[in-house]
């Protein structure tokens, strides 16, 4: 059996047809919801941009994820990789704090603070510098490569990608200290690895916002495909009142409203105006960022013709069948609740953590060696983390190895607040003592002051492993 | 005659590009997170640090393996994926 080749043809067409994206050009809408995404653009990314430039204390920058050091700076706070659990638990309430505004008020996260929609929104804004409204910006993708063209596309990628590269700077400036990368811009002597995070980042929100734009809402963002689960009857949704708008229709402004139409004039404002390229008025779908601009297009509309707002409102779907609005109801009590006890429970945990962390290292040279009394010695190091916000002297114990000695190089080790200090200590053991090639031991430091203040890690003593073969 | 070749077009090229780059990298950053948790580059390669390698590098370069790795198996996963009538 064998395919004719005209079908072979349509089937290789039918193969090649990978749903064609259309250009979306957004219109640009002025409205209430307009004014607040501008409002929550600035805030978000003026603390992105601003951010990292705030030091707290001298010196020391306020927000500093710095990875090379193994420590967060977090204003007064400082976490090590031991508070993990603190990350894992602010990660668990973003998200639970996600769920309840989720349930009460849909995607408001989309619309207004993802960083997708902020950034995409200075992109869309500097397209427009350069290229003018909607109508202006189809006529340009139609024309012919002319020198006009060629500046205003030039222009507008320069700009984008300048944009980007200060994003990218500002990113990478949270992790390495941004004044020091700074000053070694105008010389180009950051490190290697920094200049490539720099550029990776700049790519990214140049792909992200300049060109893939909705696509990332609809391919990439998994709370896009889950956050139906959370929406229930009375959670507010951007809809089109149907029973207010059909049939749509055509119309003289000023004249009395045609007796057989709706409301809706069908001028396809609030289809130009989406920036991911659906008909709001189809009812409810996942490509819809609900950023309103929907609404800011009809409110306008509306109004030139006198006619009420709230065709295509912020509503739900009980409130569209007349059943009223239900902020309070179960699920946003039990969304509630979780997030407040895992927020008492984290405060909890803040309060009575204990604020000294030990990572206990080997030393890099040797595995073992011979004590000047015959004895075998490892040598490890104590990385002792004093997280308190006073100065304490630590000493250092062993335990799980009956026989063997301890013998730090000093009897206390000093660490002022916030210190990471190295304590070098030998073990040693008698070699009849040994009876396996690797002993598990355990290594603590205690604060001379505080016994409570304590912390250990397990290690293992090495022995040549000839003396078991 | 009818074509047995199902018709699952549906899915555009940019989203299997996405579905390949995007959950490896994704995973790749979980597991790097796990990873250094557990242990500092000191621990894991206290030979390479010794030599003034820096962390950053030790960092991103293992970053970049993960993500490299993830992404193989994410590619494969999509190469799968396609309907076995097509091999025929």
């Amino acid at each position: 059996m064998s395919m004719s080749d005209d079908e072979l043809r349509a089937n290789q067409d039918h193969d090649s047809l990978y749903a064609k994206r259309e250009n979306i050009y957004p219109r640009e809408v002025h409205g209430i919801f307009a004014r607040w995404r501008i409002i929550m653009v600035m805030l978000t990314l003026g603390i992105y941009y601003i951010l990292p430039w705030i030091n707290w204390g001298v010196g020391r920058q306020a927000i500093l994820f710095d990875i090379p050091n193994r420590k967060f700076n977090i204003f007064a706070l400082t976490l090590w990789p031991q508070d993990l659990i603190y990350l894992s638990a602010i990660l668990i309430i973003s998200a639970l704090a996600l769920f309840l505004f989720t349930a009460v008020g849909g995607r408001l996260w989309c619309g207004y603070a993802c960083p997708q929609t902020v950034w995409t929104e200075v992109f869309l804004w500097m397209e427009r510098k350069f290229e003018g409204s909607r109508p202006k910006q189809i006529k340009l993708a139609k024309m012919p490569w002319n020198r006009e063209k060629i500046i205003k596309k030039g222009g507008k990628h320069v700009a984008w990608v300048v944009f980007s590269l200060w994003t990218g700077f500002t990113f990478v400036g949270y992790f390495t200290p941004i004044r020091d990368l700074w000053a070694q811009i105008p010389g180009w002597n950051m490190g290697p690895w920094e200049t490539f995070w720099i550029f990776f980042y700049a790519f990214a929100t140049y792909g992200n916002a300049g060109w893939l734009r909705e696509q990332v809402c609809i391919y990439m963002c998994p709370y896009a495909r889950f956050q139906s689960v959370m929406f229930d009857d009375n959670t507010l949704t951007i809809s089109y009142d149907e029973n207010r708008g059909d049939p749509r229709g055509t119309r003289k402004r000023g004249k009395d409203k045609p007796a057989d139409k709706g409301d809706c004039i069908d001028c396809g404002l609030c289809v130009q105006a989406c920036p991911t390229g659906i008909d709001i008025r189809n009812g409810m779908q996942y490509q819809c960022i609900a950023c309103a601009a929907c609404i800011d297009a009809c409110e306008e509309v509306m109004d030139k013709m006198d006619y009420d707002p709230g065709l295509i409102r912020y509503t739900t779907l009980n409130e569209m069948s007349g059943k009223g609005l239900h902020i309070f109801r179960p699920r946003v009590f039990v969304y509630t609740g979780i997030l407040l006890a895992i927020t008492l429970l984290m405060l909890a945990s803040l309060l009575t953590r204990i604020p000294v962390g030990v990572d206990v290292t080997r030393d890099r040279n040797i595995l073992y060696r011979e004590a000047p009394n015959g004895d075998l010695e490892n040598v490890f190091v104590l990385k002792i983390m004093n997280q308190d916000n006073k100065a304490h002297n630590f000493v250092v114990s062993m335990e799980g190895f009956e026989g063997a000695v301890v013998d730090p190089e000093q009897p206390e080790f000093h660490a002022e607040s916030g210190e990471v200090i190295e304590a070098p200590v030998r073990v040693r053991a008698a070699e009849k003592l040994i009876t396996e090639r690797s002993t598990k031991i355990h290594l603590r430091a205690t604060a001379t002051d505080d016994p409570k203040l304590t912390d250990g890690e397990d290690a293992r003593f090495i022995a040549p492993g000839d003396w078991f073969n | 005659m009818t074509s047995n070749i199902p018709d699952n077009d549906e899915v555009p090229l940019i989203q299997r590009i996405i579905a390949i780059l995007w959950p490896s990298f994704l995973a790749a950053g979980a597991a790097m997170i796990l990873l250094f948790v557990v242990f500092s580059p000191d621990e894991l390669l206290p030979e390479l640090r010794a030599t003034g390698v820096s962390n950053m590098a030790i960092y991103s370069v293992t970053f970049i393996f993960l993500w490299a790795t993830t992404l193989f198996a994410c590619a494969l996963s999509c190469y799968f994926m396609r309907p076995c009538s097509r091999c025929n």
